[in-house]
């Protein structure tokens, strides 16, 4: 019995060594090309893409990142990316959250229909509709411009934040609504005064995915606004292929600059994002 | 009185976000119908669009360029699907065992799920490069020969599978992972009462429990590969060749590089059926499993 209780020790420590070095040996594969990204845009311009390759830079410098955010091209497609990701972010949660609450605390006719057929929105790729909304838009006048790439970046993220703000109302107690409503509180006012209040980790979670992938985003500015006035990063990224035939120095410190925002939000709510989605699958 | 009248408050509420989806997403999809039915190029755009009935459809069948994208869509879905569920379920299992740091780990494999696709196809475009690239670098200095990543055309689409491997596999991590933590420990201190062991563990309870997540994201990550192509575009343009034009990319090609609205429109409708297709053989065929089980 104490032998196979020793044994039992054992298995589990070379069990523990196995899926550590597994985990490792997938993390260190995973991380190489951004850290050999991160490497070269330490490098002079003119040493990036020199042979035999310095794994370390020996001088390192920062003008690649110099560079880029003096570069007033760069610097305005910059200023768009903020502007469209923030637009779109704030935009996609208040109408999520009102289309959330809507499901979280009405009973109505069609309301099982409506929310299966807002996740089905999800399933619809976006790819499909490029061609259709460029020749829209197009009709329309509103190619290249900022406006137009806040309102289309919602149907990448409206789908699945109604889902995650509808299931987060769900969780906060129907009392205190109650009493407010007693009180001769509209619902709107419980929604703005009571609700929104208590769903900050929420509202978070939606934002962050939000931002996410509207900084991200590369296939819809490609076909609706690739004019240097509406112009977001990523796609100045991508026209770094055809005006400065791949300067790789200036490119990876642009794609280095790109990463900051979002690492930094996914590293701030890396546990409420795995709980979020928990959560949601749970009652859906 | 009130109580006959239908409550409109939640609809309102419901009103804006149904208004973008269905003028910007449902809207559009309807109408690749009609401009598939239609003659829209870049030179009849500002034009009246004659009809033409089923002749794009029948140009496109008789195109052999479309059979090769199709042919490099199956690679593509197949090398990509394969390798980012068993990679992300293996990891995920992995992850939600009783070990220290899980924490500092899982975020750790998150951050290239924060990569945008461009910073993917340009990160691998650079480690590719023939003249310059750190693979061919590495593998001459260890003896081996150098290979044309994004320039053989026979290799070119696997080099840009890997890239979508390393760049869609943290997303299936999570969203299993999710899965994982939806599954009761109480069920596997039983089994590990009753003597199951890991291997038992895992296909009699991870594998039926997980069962909603591994359809829903088998579902998704098929349906992206098919559909996806920001790193075809960036990493080669669907060259050398045309040997990494995708169905998708040659979809996005037919229209904005050659010109045909309406030839681009009707291989997006053929997209949406290869979509509804696959998506209906994955429900069949996890529900016939489960009645299986069931009945035994």
């Amino acid at each position: 019995m104490k032998n196979s209780y020793r044994n039992n020790i054992k298995q589990v420590l070379s069990d523990k060594w196995l899926i550590y070095s597994i985990i490792f040996t997938y993390i260190f594969i995973t991380l190489i090309p951004l850290v050999w990204v991160f490497s070269t845009s330490l490098k002079p311009n003119d040493l990036a893409i020199s042979l035999p390759p310095e794994f370390l830079p020996s001088e390192p410098t920062i003008e690649n990142y110099v560079f880029v955010i003096t570069e007033p091209r760069l610097v305005q497609s910059l200023i768009n990316s903020l502007l469209v990701s923030l637009g779109s972010t704030v935009l996609s949660v208040a109408i999520s959250a009102l289309g959330g609450y809507s499901f979280a605390r009405f009973k109505f006719k069609g309301k099982n229909l409506l929310l299966s057929i807002i996740l089905g929105f999800f399933m619809i790729p976006i790819v499909i509709n490029i061609i259709p909304l460029y020749l829209m838009l197009s009709e329309i006048g509103l190619l290249n411009s900022i406006f137009s790439l806040i309102i289309t970046f919602q149907i990448l993220i409206i789908p699945l934040n109604i889902f995650l703000l509808k299931n987060y109302f769900e969780t906060i107690p129907r009392e205190l609504e109650e009493a407010a409503l007693v009180d001769g509180c509209s619902r709107f006012g419980i929604l703005r005064r009571i609700i929104l209040p208590l769903s900050t980790p929420g509202l978070a979670i939606a934002s962050v995915l939000a931002f996410r992938f509207s900084w991200n985003e590369f296939l819809l500015p490609i076909v609706l606004a690739n004019r240097p006035d509406s112009l977001v990063f990523q796609l100045a990224l991508y026209q770094f292929i055809s005006i400065y035939r791949i300067e790789w120095g200036y490119l990876t410190a642009g794609i280095n600059i790109a990463l900051i925002p979002i690492v930094i939000l996914m590293l701030l709510f890396q546990k409420q994002l795995v709980h979020g989605l928990t959560a949601s699958s749970l009652k859906g | 009185m009130q109580k006959n009248k239908i409550n409109v408050e939640p609809y309102l509420y419901l009103l804006p976000s149904l208004f973008i989806l269905v003028s910007l997403l449902l809207f559009p999809l309807l109408w690749n119908i009609y401009v598939s039915t239609h003659d829209v190029s870049i030179l009849t755009i500002l034009k009246k669009w004659d009809f033409v009935g089923l002749k794009n459809f029948y140009d496109l069948f008789s195109d052999p360029k479309f059979y090769e994208s199709l042919k490099l869509t199956l690679f593509f879905v197949v090398g990509s699907v394969s390798a980012q569920f068993g990679i992300g379920l293996l990891l995920a299992v992995l992850l939600n065992q009783q070990i220290k740091g899980t924490h500092v780990l899982r975020t750790l494999l998150i951050i290239p799920w924060s990569v945008s696709t461009v910073i993917t196809a340009f990160s691998f475009k650079f480690m590719y490069d023939d003249n310059y690239g750190i693979i061919n670098y590495v593998l001459e200095s260890i003896g081996l020969d150098a290979v044309g990543w994004l320039s053989d055309p026979n290799i070119a689409i696997w080099s840009i599978v890997l890239a979508n491997i390393w760049y869609g596999t943290p997303f299936t991590i999570l969203f299993l992972t999710a899965g994982l933590h939806s599954i009761s420990p109480h069920l596997y201190e039983a089994a590990i009462i009753d003597g199951a062991t890991k291997i038992k563990r895992f296909f009699f309870i991870t594998i039926p429990l997980l069962r909603q997540f591994i359809i829903t994201n088998l579902i998704l990550i098929t349906v992206w590969s098919i559909n996806f192509f920001d790193l075809q575009l960036i990493m080669t343009g669907g060259g050398p060749l045309f040997s990494t034009t995708t169905t998708s990319l040659y979809m996005y090609r037919e229209a904005f590089e050659f010109g045909s609205f309406s030839g681009g429109a009707t291989i997006g409708i053929l997209l949406i059926v290869m979509n509804l297709l696959l998506t209906f053989v994955y429900v069949k065929i996890f529900n016939r499993k489960t009645s299986d089980q069931n009945e035994k």
